[in-house]
């Protein structure tokens, strides 16, 4: 018996499906709900590997360089992402604070560096037993990363402050910028049921070495 | 699920239930979570978090979100003044964004999932895949109304000019912060499946 049934079950109203063939870039829709069901994506794995790393290079600049130096009456004042929760918690809005640090600083860093280890493993083929956690961790936490809510609201205040004083963009702006970019990238070329298949995949070759040893 | 097979919450596998012992909390082969049938307690989860949301709603659209001090003067300001400041400096499109994000959002995620709610505790059976749909635009949606936050934290980062004029974040940030995230966790919670449940238990 294959322990995977041909069948898939739409993840929305659990209707169960023949898995039919998909071709690259093609979309799967339920036919009962409309729901998206799947999407198959092309050298998924290689993709989510140079667009991670590449986000991680910019990490540091982008939230710990100044965004935008204000000049107002003669004074400067620049602030960085950073700063932008440092100022929430000196203000003891800690709740606040912590959810702009999780959301902000937080949880871009970890789906980045997740995602560079898990593909690196899969890479190399190093299975280890946390792979399946790692790579779930990555899926369910991927919402919480806002780097893109983040960047609408640099926009926004631009234009709210843009009356009052003028505005240098910095590097933690185009830093920030291509930062958000590189996140949105790994979802889109992110195909969950490749990296499964090839986890199962190294899962079942490791058990084996291990009994053969 | 009808069919013997229970699809596993983070990683979409199949599993036979005929290979789940009873009494024991089966983990997916695959990915290692915990397999249920539908999540756990949906219904009350969601629920609760959707009512607290409410609750919270209200304060944080009555009180300050924000305090501009100008030359000696505190001025507090909620979000709609911000939204309709916006609109008097003929900033249209700025301020329906915020109106958007920070009003239309949340409560049309409250409302929406109110909604959903009703018609699976009543059983209503029509417009299921609008219902569905819907879902799948308020989990979408959820992460923007963090927009205003966002701002306010920029805001009182780069505008603080010593006596001249600074911006801080007055309480109603705290509850609005709690809104989005009791939002968040709601759509985390719901289970959509739960809608078809009962049009498949009645052919």
């Amino acid at each position: 018996m294959s322990d995977t049934p041909p069948l898939i079950a739409c993840h929305a109203c659990d209707l169960l499906l023949e898995k039919p063939d998909v071709a690259t870039g093609q979309k799967l829709f339920c036919p009962r709900c409309k729901s998206q069901l799947y999407q198959k994506k092309t050298d998924s794995v290689n993709k989510v590997l140079a667009i991670s790393f590449s986000g991680l290079l910019l990490y540091i600049p982008a939230v710990f360089a100044p965004l935008l130096t204000l000049n107002a009456a003669g004074m400067n004042q620049d602030g960085s992402i950073f700063d932008a929760f440092l100022s929430f918690y000196q203000q003891k809005y800690y709740f606040v604070a912590i959810t702009l640090f999780l959301t902000s600083i937080f949880f871009p860093l970890f789906k980045l560096s997740l995602l560079l280890s898990i593909t690196i493993q899969i890479k190399l083929r190093l299975y280890s037993r946390s792979l399946p956690f790692l790579f779930r961790a990555a899926n369910s936490l991927d919402e919480w990363g806002m780097p893109d809510v983040y960047l609408i609201a640099i926009f926004v205040t631009i234009i709210k402050i843009s009356s009052m004083a003028s505005i240098h963009y910095n590097l933690g702006f185009i830093c920030f910028l291509f930062l958000t970019m590189m996140t949105r990238a790994t979802t889109s070329a992110l195909d969950p049921e490749i990296f499964w298949q090839e986890i199962d995949r190294m899962k079942k070759y490791s058990t084996k070495t291990a009994a053969n040893d | 699920m009808d069919c013997g097979f229970i699809s596993c919450h983070d990683c979409g596998k199949l599993i036979s239930a005929k290979e789940i012992p009873e009494g024991f909390q089966p983990a997916c082969p695959r990915c290692s979570a915990d397999i249920h049938a539908r999540k756990p307690h949906s219904l009350s989860r969601t629920w609760a978090l959707i009512i607290t949301s409410a609750i919270l709603f209200l304060p944080a659209n009555l009180l300050p979100i924000m305090r501009v001090d100008f030359l000696g003067s505190q001025e507090y300001s909620t979000i709609m003044d911000g939204i309709i400041y916006f609109f008097h400096e003929n900033e249209y499109g700025i301020g329906l964004i915020i109106f958007t994000a920070s009003v239309l959002v949340p409560l049309f995620k409250i409302i929406g999932m109110t909604i959903i709610l009703l018609s699976i505790q009543f059983k209503w059976k029509s417009w299921l895949r609008h219902k569905t749909a819907m879902f799948h635009f308020i989990e979408f949606i959820g992460r923007w109304s963090m927009l205003d936050i966002f701002v306010i934290a920029l805001m009182s980062t780069l505008v603080k000019f010593g006596t001249f004029t600074s911006t801080q974040a007055a309480p109603a940030a705290s509850y609005f912060t709690a809104v989005v995230l009791c939002t968040m966790f709601a759509a985390l919670t719901f289970d959509s499946r739960l809608l078809w449940d009962t049009e498949s238990s009645n052919p």
